[in-house]
């Protein structure tokens, strides 16, 4: 099904790490190293990162089992989860909130993890495409699922995805999903369809998002193309129809998720958008609305994964097992009012009663069983097809 | 005569108020909805008034931190590369020597540097030296960006000096020092001032160098970007209003001073 | 007139450049020389390191499929120029010959705004010319103002946002250019010219040059390469180089053409100071 091998991967060996590491800064790097300042100037500052010994898998890294750091995304875990966890466990729980662009956070660890070397934390949150992409180039590591029991708990329609389809890799995080999101001062009426968006009255004010699967997938399941199965050959039509959409004017610009501000004002009346960004503007301005378009729209997760080398494994799958309890996870559902991965959250919530009960019944939580069937997931790409969906994507974004 | 000058200079300053209005009508916003108390995560409507956010300005610890980081590490680039590009400026406008041309053209390359890809260099040259990542790296590359800016704008001051009035100085018995600080200094204080405030600007509003070598440290525009995506909070807009309004109050206070000094 | 120092002054102007100078040969050279070897290598494939290799090919794909989004970056670099010239020296005008004892606290005023987030200033003013604004809705009442006219999303709110955001990189050194003439000299000026205007462009004008040199080359350098306002405010119709680069050394991986791209932007950026400096006629690259 997909081509979704896993390839050998290059350069992460400490071997061929130095060759790749001298030819690519050549002598400069020599020369330099005579600047012996570096390290012992900048340890005293305190140290960011270890390096592997050659070689080195999870096992041969002196495990720290007293300390966890999670990079993940901005907004997606609620104090009170921070505190207990470390309460509980006595592991001290360093979170941040330095995920927040997928390709960024790439560029930022290629340098080390394809020279072999760890990058700082013990987790870190990708998007499911890019654990996908991880895994085809080994740079995270098989979670230790003896370790982390309460991971039977995961949502039936997410185990063994198709980006990590022995799911031995990845635990989802939160889940969401894209689909219209419109200002109804606006459009002076409800929509329901993509078609919607091409509607005339709505030239110059729609925009799309950045995120190509959400983009694309969106306009590719209007067409009736199949997105559990994609290849840069089925989506041509639905490159051709953005193109042609942005050709005309008719979408004003690519966003991430800085949409809001303009869905806010009215100075786009509909774009592509995420359904929890809707819940949270929707308290603020009552005319944003979110509408799952009637050809279906697409689901995202957002996974934890654990990097090659890294040092808090055991800490890792204790935070994992924990924030999979139900009574957890509603918790963290409360605060981050996305979907939950976790079976019984809904249940949770309404125990806990109060605004976290209304979220049980919050169809943009926990989408009726209708709905679900009209999400889908985007199915994993062959590195070819990803690379050519990604350029002629960009060329549509005029780069 | 006169009144023609009068009504130059009237229309002059009626179109420097206009520039100002100009310049400040998103601070006006800024402000306005600092006293907005949202109903979600998004301080983008209207919704009430409230003196809450300004009594409680700190309550978002993550912004704060990140508001001290970036303050501090904006006074040190700014010093840093005041210090530095004035020393070049002055070397490049007093002095004919041969490579002055090579170093004019060696300063304005760093501007022509797309950010994107001086951030991502950088962080490729500190992983190669084994530099760890945080406040050190940003304050490297926050005074490398601002010393260009500092270097050509204190230029811009100098040139067209006689600097006969160095030479006239040494002449009348003053060392190198007392003719730098009481001649050369003074004149082109307003030019290094000006250099000061226009790194200041750059060191606090930068993203994308920033975020490439930042390792687990947080600055003030980090942490605005990146929490945009799922809230914007009314202290982000207290918090600019703060540094808006203490930057307001140190320059009365030193043109207070110097009004008081000259007198 | 520069002075040539003193006897032993040969190495002064070597002793003052040296912080800045070495700071610059390690965080800007090396990094630099970096790229070029990146530029000259091909990746063997799109997650791996580049592997350095005299590839000149890169530079070819730099220079035939971005052509358009060059000329726009110049173009819209250049307006921004032309327009914070023409709204920044009335300002720095002012302030230099009337601030009289505020002089300090006006410029100061100048800047202060950009001690703000970029986002931050970016979403109010869509929130102020935003479609459904007041101002919005009174320009569209103007004769030749269509009613669906916006301010944003075409080449000039790009422009315009360039503008906003880099006119203190023009009024701050024209500024100190203009502080330190004696006003006095006007009036001698209007005393022997006809009106004062002629006495402004003939004695004060010249004076300022070096300020309004040193201030359009810091907005259109970093005009040139800046994405963020077309990324806010226009559309993929007004894209520019650094969007190409950003995109190119993010999302595609594609860091050898990166590499390229940005080393041709910088050629030609250097390229064109050097042209511009040489019509300004003044000594050196920047007086």
């Amino acid at each position: 099904m997909s081509n979704h091998a896993r390839r050998p991967a290059p350069n992460t060996r400490a071997g061929v790490s130095n060759v790749t590491r001298r030819r690519f800064i050549g002598r400069s790097g020599v020369a330099l190293g005579g600047l012996a300042l570096g390290p012992s100037f900048l340890a005293a500052c305190g140290s960011d990162e270890e390096t592997l010994d050659s070689g080195s898998g999870s096992g041969d890294v002196t495990q720290d089992t007293k300390s966890l750091y999670f990079a993940s995304w901005p907004a997606y875990i609620d104090e009170e989860t921070v505190a207990l966890f470390e309460k509980d466990t006595g592991i001290k729980f360093n979170y941040t909130e330095e995920y927040n662009d997928n390709n960024e956070y790439f560029a930022k660890i290629q340098p080390l993890l394809s020279k072999g070397r760890a990058i700082d934390p013990d987790i870190i949150a990708p998007t499911f495409w890019m654990a996908g992409r991880l895994i085809g180039l080994d740079w995270v590591q098989k979670l230790p699922l003896d370790k982390i029991p309460n991971a039977s708990n995961l949502n039936d329609n997410l185990v063994d995805p198709t980006w990590d389809p022995t799911g031995e890799y990845t635990l989802p995080w939160q889940s969401g999903f894209a689909g219209i999101a419109y200002n109804l001062e606006t459009t002076g009426r409800e929509l329901t369809s993509m078609d919607d968006l091409w509607a005339p009255e709505f030239k110059g004010k729609i925009g799309v998002l950045s995120e190509m699967r959400d983009t694309l997938g969106l306009i590719a399941k209007s067409l009736d193309i199949d997105i559990s199965k994609p290849t840069a050959k089925s989506l041509q039509p639905a490159l051709d129809l953005l193109a042609e959409k942005v050709d005309s004017g008719q979408i004003r610009s690519f966003t991430g998720n800085d949409y809001m501000d303009d869905l806010s004002s009215g100075s786009f009346a509909a774009c592509i958008g995420w359904s929890g960004d809707i819940a949270q503007l929707s308290l603020d301005n009552p005319n944003a609305k979110f509408a799952i378009p009637e050809s279906g729209g697409t689901l995202w997760s957002d996974t934890m994964v654990i990097p090659t080398g890294a040092d808090g494994v055991d800490a890792a799958a204790e935070f994992m097992n924990y924030v999979y309890d139900p009574v957890n996870a509603a918790r963290i559902a409360a605060f981050v009012q996305y979907v939950s991965p976790v079976k019984g959250v809904q249940d949770e919530l309404r125990k806990m009663g109060g605004d976290s009960a209304a979220l049980a019944d919050n169809v943009l939580l926990f989408p009726s069983e209708e709905s679900s069937k009209n999400l889908s997931s985007f199915g994993q790409l062959s590195d070819e097809d990803e690379a050519a969906l990604d350029a002629a994507f960009s060329k549509i974004q005029g780069n | 005569m006169s009144a023609q000058k009068n009504r130059g200079k009237r229309s002059l300053q009626v179109i420097s108020a206009l520039v100002f209005l100009y310049l400040f009508a998103p601070i006006l916003w800024i402000v306005v909805f600092s006293f907005n108390d949202p109903r979600g995560r998004y301080n983008l409507n209207w919704s009430s008034f409230t003196l809450q956010n300004w009594l409680h300005p700190f309550a978002d610890k993550e912004l704060t931190d990140a508001f001290v980081t970036s303050l501090q590490i904006a006074f040190l680039a700014v010093t840093l590369a005041t210090v530095m590009g004035a020393l070049m400026a002055l070397a490049l406008s007093k002095f004919r020597f041969r490579g002055s041309s090579a170093v004019d053209i060696f300063l304005v390359l760093p501007l022509t540097t797309p950010e994107i890809v001086l951030g991502a260099s950088l962080l490729t040259m500190f992983i190669d030296f084994d530099w760890a990542r945080g406040f050190v790296t940003i304050v490297i590359a926050h005074t490398l960006f601002c010393l260009s800016f500092v270097a050509l704008t204190v230029k811009a001051r100098i040139s067209g000096f006689d600097w006969r009035l160095e030479e006239a100085a040494a002449d009348l018995g003053a060392g190198p020092w007392r003719t730098f600080s009481r001649v050369t200094f003074p004149l082109i204080l307003p030019g290094v001032f000006a250099a000061a405030l226009l790194s200041f600007a750059l060191s606090i509003d930068d993203y994308i160098i920033t975020s490439f070598n930042k390792g687990q440290t947080n600055t003030m525009p980090i942490h605005i970007w990146d929490s945009y995506k799922v809230e914007f909070r009314p202290e982000v807009n207290v918090l600019a209003s703060m540094i808006l309004v203490v930057s307001v109050v140190l320059l009365v206070g030193s043109s207070v001073m110097s009004a008081r000094r000259s007198r | 007139m520069a002075g040539e120092g003193r006897k032993n002054g040969r190495f002064v102007p070597w002793a003052l450049l040296s912080p800045g100078g070495l700071f610059l040969a390690l965080f800007f050279l090396v990094p630099v020389w970096a790229l070029a070897r990146i530029a000259l290598s091909t990746k063997p494939s799109r997650f791996e390191d580049p592997a350095f290799a005299w590839d000149f090919s890169n530079f070819g794909t730099a220079l035939s499929d971005y052509g358009g989004q060059f000329g726009r970056s110049f173009l819209y670099a250049g307006l921004a120029t032309l327009f914070a010239f023409i709204i920044g020296y009335p300002l720095a005008y002012s302030i230099a010959a009337y601030g009289g004892k505020w002089k300090d606290l006006l410029i100061g005023l100048v800047v202060i705004p950009f001690f703000t987030s970029f986002l931050i200033r970016t979403i109010a003013w869509t929130s102020i010319l935003g479609p459904q604004s007041v101002v919005t809705d009174a320009f569209r009442g103007l004769p030749l103002v269509g009613d669906d006219f916006n301010f944003i999303g075409n080449m000039w709110s790009v422009v315009g946002g360039l503008t906003y955001n880099f006119l203190p990189f023009m009024i701050l050194p024209i500024y100190v250019a203009l502080e330190k003439i004696d006003f006095r000299l006007t009036e001698a000026a209007g005393d022997l010219y006809a009106t004062p205007v002629a006495g402004f462009w003939r004695v004060i004008f010249p004076l300022s040059l070096p300020g309004v040199f040193a201030g359009s080359l810091l907005v259109f350098i970093p005009a040139a390469g800046d994405f963020i306002n077309t990324r806010f405010l226009g559309t993929p119709k007004t894209s520019v180089i650094g969007s190409v680069v950003q995109d190119q050394f993010l999302v595609q991986l594609n860091y050898p053409v990166a590499a390229a791209l940005s080393l041709f932007l910088m050629a030609i950026i250097t390229v064109a100071v050097l042209i511009y400096s040489k019509l300004f006629g003044t000594e050196g690259l920047a007086a």
